[in-house]
């Protein structure tokens, strides 16, 4: 007996066996529990919404995206090219302006100090579309998008593999794109494309041409400097609110697998054509999102921020990368010049932060001051409170002062009951020391 | 009063005849010198010097051989006892290896988790003492997510269990380029595991093992260790699909052991009822551990455990909080902090007494306990000599206690001791090519790398299988290679361990603002074991299940204090799909082929605790569970049975006794575990059966149905596997038919007991007053014709 006619007894797909009523009911259970082994996991995956294209009226990939079919030593492939002039304008950015980001913005997004010797014109952009996120090595990316500056243009080009043939091809001609460019720019490369991409070129037995290349994932950097006024940080998510620019018809992500499916089955190229348009927007917010955000850890603190809470993160970034100096004259620009009656939680903040820097070189004036100028403007009392009982207490040895200063914040109320009991157990040891001090 | 040696207890013992009457068997198994050979030349200086610190300064003649071997890169499987020094005869193949070319890698395989903890210890404690820098370290699923990157790169020595190698390495292949490119050896431990469900799946694992070291360029040599099975060699060639070295010779002394086989007393010879084996167990464990004296109990199932827990607490552990730790129980379903903290409490001897599960029969370091106990025959001839193991594996004596149950495995191995002590132990089997496990793993290993239209995996031609995967639209094919091409990761959708790789967890709401889980239960058994109303037992604690929520798989329980368990109640249908083969043994019709079973949990039963009185009965509302598998069957003609001179009732007692009695010994006769099979009494058509679970409890009738007439069915009594598809077991009792029929016959002619008893046809009062003699009246007419 062979393989396929058990396994179609065991299926029930065949109905071998005459006079035995009910069989096939006997053995649907089998069927579905098969099936079921077969589709675990892809039944949680929402299904196309409706099928539009249809196999008898296919369209030819080449007509629906454009580009040509390249050929290399290891095969061939499908590479559409295009140029975005420095004029053409996506949310409030025209292309030209994507380009002007300083290389040592970059260097302190990425932390990667190599990238202030390089030029944005060496820069990579890279966004794959693949056939799962599970990851390990059945995963394949199959459009490959890269961009990059020439003069004022943006550059884009996707190398698509028509099936799994091409993939040799495809990788061999990213490989040479990358050799000649000098850093990489991804929005979650770290964690998904570049991995993923690396395995790919083992699997075809290709060297992978990342290596160390610099790398600039922007999710990082994005969730520190904007994570606080948005509800997550997807791309889509931060061109809409940050870049301000709206995608029409967008497929959503998670449609994307099934659609590749379905064209290696069908090969209609109308199924990718959003899939290409998709991967191309990626690329080009990617672009625009590193200029703002370069934009945003300028410096200069009169450089204009849409928010003041912006600010505050630029600062808490450079404090994060070890540039207290930066950090601590975004941080008084902001004390200075903020409105502080309307942006009192970013006041606070600021206050926090420079406060806490003081604190760190010993500039206790300065600290105390802070803290003072805080509970007069009733900023952060509980923090302030603290601070200033702790400096009253172990720097000034001023007992009785640190206890105004806790009596004083018990008296006005608003703390926590956590707060609260703080409080008290510190106003008791005070009024020990206090008590200890009159003997 | 003073405390005894165990040597003295023994005396004692073996004075009292109300002990020594009870002996079936009582064999001294005499100390024996070692067989010792000089290092090797090639060693290098660094291990050799590492080696002596340890104490050794020359090999045993078996650890020479396997050293050799493995040197000339051929394959071996060492088959030599317990605390031979099975871990040198890789230990030191693997780090001269490493010592000669540093870039050499090598992947330990261990069955459990627990076990790859325990021996990279030891492989690291030799690695320290050579001062070389060498990379050891175990990747699991507990292996923090910032160190694997270090080991993929860094780890000499990669310490895993098959389930990581099958869904965390395999599918990630790329990542382990360093580990597979220079990957020169493969040791597998305990390779009589994998044998049954496992070892299919295992051998499948392996499969697309050697297929990625082909794609990296590597060829390991296969280093392999099992306890004494009949089979090895075969066993370990079926497994890794390459030519294998047997070496069965141990060169290493062995300490002295004391092995006793203990029938209990006949207490009712009109019923033929034993004394439950529980109650001798008992006895003995409590005047060992009052001496002092430490000692691991075995027992069959986790309900066994959690009893004889519990009354061995009631005696030790009663009103005295400080000395709780004295007894505790072990097994499977302890969430792995407390497994640790009972396995340190053996080790320093806090805890005396342990009851375990054969959770505990593989080599987990738990030190050296003095005497084992077994309550019941653990199933294979192997498996008992692992679990008498664990006592004295270091120090001189030993004692081992084997306390037959009445189940007819247990009587014909206490009534036969020299069939144990002089033929080889169980044959391991296994079916790679069962299609369901095949499909499964060349999903997995499509996933890993594509196919090639000429690419061999296993004996089946696979070209077809891959066109049927094709056809369902997870592998896509190009030209001539199958690409994998669905979202999904297909390693995490099986389990290499249980048909289903589901858990059900339970939630103790004792406490109401803090729900705590408490144990996991398989999909499979929490049927049995945790549905509505049953009693839960953890750690001889009692839980009440207030409700068992199969869609969020969780069964929440609260904890209570009654004098009663409950057992689950169960019927099976079995219709027949299709005859494979069949056979005429006038008047009888033997076929194997593939079956359909229906089961279903229809009630349960509460037996009170010493007395196992019944007392009282509930119904359960579960969904039926379906198996696809392959059966055993023969079928009497009705015209033959109705010759006989009984009713028609007595005779399906008759056939039911017969089938508890084919049940028993098809498992012995296959040397695999009764849960591997089960039966079921019915008609080829499906239309009535009647049904004795796999522990031999009745059900009255099943609900609703109408017995049938005298002039519709012909009796068919079916032996079937449990694992969906089968994985070899009934075309074997096909084959053995007449050996198996012979025996039972055989079985049922010698048993003293009057009207039938566990040991043969099953208890009286289960199987009817007339079952023994219908059932030798019914296999009288198949021998004889």
């Amino acid at each position: 007996m062979t393989v396929m006619d058990r396994l179609k007894r065991l299926t029930g797909e065949e109905e071998k066996v005459a006079g035995k009523g009910g069989r096939s009911e006997i053995v649907s259970d089998l069927r579905r529990r098969i099936d079921a082994v077969m589709e675990r996991r892809t039944q949680r995956i929402a299904p196309l919404q409706e099928r539009v294209f249809r196999e008898d009226g296919a369209k030819d990939i080449l007509e629906v995206v454009g580009g040509s079919i390249l050929e290399n030593d290891r095969g061939a492939c499908l590479v559409r090219d295009e140029v975005l002039q420095g004029a053409e304008r996506y949310g409030k950015m025209t292309v030209a302006e994507m380009k002007r980001f300083a290389m040592e913005h970059l260097a302190l997004l990425a932390r990667d100090g190599r990238l202030t010797d390089l030029n944005p014109r060496d820069a990579l952009f890279l966004d794959t579309e693949t056939t799962g996120l599970s990851g390990g090595t059945g995963t394949t990316a199959f459009l490959i998008g890269l961009g990059w500056f020439e003069g004022s243009s943006l550059v884009i080009r996707q190398i698509f593999l028509r099936d799994f043939a091409d993939e040799a091809a495809g990788l061999r001609l990213l490989r040479e794109i990358v050799k000649e460019k000098g850093f990489l720019v991804t929005f979650n490369g770290k964690a998904f494309d570049v991995g993923l991409l690396s395995a790919r070129f083992v699997m075809n037995r290709l060297a992978d041409p990342f290596g160390d290349l610099p790398h600039l994932d922007l999710l990082f950097p994005s969730r520190r400097l904007l994570g606080h006024r948005l509800e997550n940080c997807r791309l889509g998510t931060l061109e809409e609110q940050v870049l301000f620019f709206r995608r029409r018809d967008d497929v959503p992500g998670h449609e994307i697998p099934a659609r590749y499916f379905e064209w290696l089955r069908c090969r209609d190229g109308e199924l990718m054509r959003d899939v290409f348009e998709h991967n191309r927007f990626d690329l080009v917010s990617m672009a625009a999102l590193s200029t703002h955000l370069a934009g945003l850890v300028d410096a200069d603190p009169r450089n204009r921020r849409e928010m003041e809470e912006d600010l505050l993160a630029a600062a808490r970034l450079r404090l994060n990368r070890g540039d207290e100096g930066g950090a601590r004259r975004m941080l008084e620009f902001l004390l200075q010049e903020g409105q502080w009656e309307t942006m009192g939680l970013v006041v606070h903040e600021a206050a926090r932060e420079l406060s806490l820097i003081h604190k760190r070189r010993g500039e206790w004036d300065k600290a105390r001051r802070l803290w003072e100028w805080m509970l007069e403007h009733r900023l952060g009392d509980f923090f302030a409170t603290v601070e200033l009982a702790k400096w009253c207490e172990h720097r000034a040895r001023d007992f009785k002062g640190a206890l105004e200063v806790v009596d004083l914040a018990l008296e006005r109320g608003g703390a926590t009951p956590d707060e609260r009991d703080d409080l008290l157990y510190r106003r008791s040891r005070l009024l020990r020391r206090c008590g200890r001090d009159a003997e | 009063m003073a405390k005894l040696t165990l040597d003295e207890w023994l005396a004692r013992k073996e004075s009292d005849r109300r002990f020594t009457e009870n002996i079936r068997a009582l064999k001294r198994i005499p100390p024996s010198e070692g067989c010792f050979e000089p290092f090797p030349d090639w060693l290098d200086p660094r291990l050799r010097t590492a080696l002596g610190k340890d104490g050794i300064a020359r090999l045993y003649s078996h650890q020479a051989r396997a050293v050799e071997l493995v040197r000339q890169g051929r394959n071996v499987v060492l088959v030599t006892p317990t605390a031979s020094g099975k871990t040198l005869c890789y230990n030191i193949p693997v780090l001269q290896g490493i010592l000669e070319e540093p870039d050499t890698r090598a992947l330990y395989l261990f069955p459990t988790k627990a076990l790859a903890q325990d021996q990279m210890h030891e492989v690291h404690g030799l690695i320290n003492e050579t001062a070389a820098n060498i990379g050891t370290y175990t990747y699991d699923g507990d292996t923090p997510g910032d160190a694997r990157e270090a080991i993929r790169r860094r780890g000499h020595v990669v310490v895993t269990n098959p389930d990581m190698l099958h869904a965390g390495i395999l599918p990630h292949h790329t990542k382990w380029q360093k580990l597979f490119m220079n990957l020169r050896y493969v040791v597998i431990d305990e390779l009589h595991v994998y044998r049954g469900v496992f070892g299919s799946h295992f051998a499948n694992v392996i499969r697309r093992l050697s297929r990625i070291c082909r794609f990296y360029g590597a060829d390991p040599v296969f280093i392999c260790c099992s306890a004494t099975v009949a089979n090895p060699k075969e066993h370990a060639e079926r497994l890794l699909e390459r030519p294998v070295e047997l070496i069965d010779q141990s060169g290493a002394p062995r300490a002295g052991r004391t092995f006793i086989f203990y029938n209990p007393p006949i207490v009712n010879r009109e019923l033929g009822i034993r004394q439950s084996a529980m109650m001798p167990a008992r006895n003995m464990a409590t005047e060992l551990i009052e001496n002092d004296i430490q000692t691991i109990i075995f027992t069959t199932s986790r309900l066994n455990v959690e009893v004889l827990t519990k009354y061995l607490k009631d005696r030790f552990c009663k009103g005295k909080p400080v000395d709780d730790d004295r007894v505790t129980g072990y097994r499977g379903g302890y969430l792995p902090n407390l497994r640790r903290r009972i396995e340190a409490g053996l080790r320093d001897r806090k805890v005396m007494g342990v009851v375990s599960t054969n959770a505990l029969e593989l080599g987990i370091d738990i030190g050296d306990l003095e005497a084992c106990i077994m309550v019941g025959y653990p199933g294979s001839i192997a498996a008992t000599w692992q679990q008498a193991g664990r006592a004295g594996r270091r120090r001189g004596r030993s004692l081992a206690v084997l306390v037959a149950r009445s189940n007819p495995m247990d009587q014909y191995i206490a009534e036969n001791p020299d069939y144990f002590f002089s033929r080889s132990p169980e044959h391991c089997r296994i079916n790679p090519d069962n299609l369901l496990i095949l499909l499964h793993h060349l999903k997995s290993a499509a996933f890993e790398l594509p196919f090639r239209r000429d690419e061999r995996f296993g004996a089946e031609n696979i070209e077809e299988l891959l066109g049927y995967l094709e056809e369902k639209g997870v592998l896509h094919r190009v030209d001539d290679r199958w690409h994998w091409s669905a979202e999904s990761y297909p390693a995490d959708e099986v389990s290499l361990r249980s048909i289903n790789p589901e858990n059900v967890v339970v939630v103790d709401t004792t406490d109401r603002g803090d729900h705590r889980i408490i144990a996991e239960v398989d999909w499979d058994s929490a049927f049995t074991t945790v549905h509505d109303e049953a009693v839960y037992m953890v750690e001889s604690q009692q839980y009440h299940v207030d409700s068992l929520d199969l869609e969020r798989k969780k069964a929440y329980v609260h904890r209570v204090d009654v004098d009663y368990y409950t057992d689950a109640m169960t019927y099976t249908n079995v219709r027949v799909i299709d005859e494979f083969d069949r056979s005429y043994r006038p008047p009888v019709v033997v076929e194997q082929g593939e079956v359909q079973v229906v089961r279903k949990v229809v009630g349960y039963k509460k037996i009170k605790f010493y007395t196992s009185e019944n007392v009282g009965y509930g119904d359960v509302n579960l969904p039926e569970n379906d198996l696809h598998t392959t059966s055993y069957w023969f079928t009497i003609p009705r015209e033959t049975l109705g010759g006989l001179p009984f009713t028609r009732a007595e005779i399906i007692d008759g056939m039911n006794g017969l089938a508890y009695c084919l049940h028993h010994l098809s498992a012995m006769l296959l040397m695999a575990d009764i849960r591997d099979m089960d039966r079921c009494i019915g008609d080829k058509s499906g239309r009535w059966f009647m049904q004795k679970g796999a522990a031999g409890r009745s059900m009255a009738d099943i609900p609703g149905r109408v017995p049938p007439g005298d002039d519709d069915f012909d009796p068919t009594i079916f032996i079937f596997e449990v694992y969906p598809g089968g994985i070899g077991f009934s075309e074997l009792l096909f084959e053995r038919h007449d050996e198996l029929i012979e025996s039972a016959r055989s079985l049922i002619e010698s048993c003293p007991c009057a009207h039938g008893c566990p040991s043969c046809v099953g208890p009286t009062l289960e199987v009817g007053p007339k079952a023994k003699t219908v059932a030798h009246a019914i296999v009288d007419l198949m021998v004889n014709r």
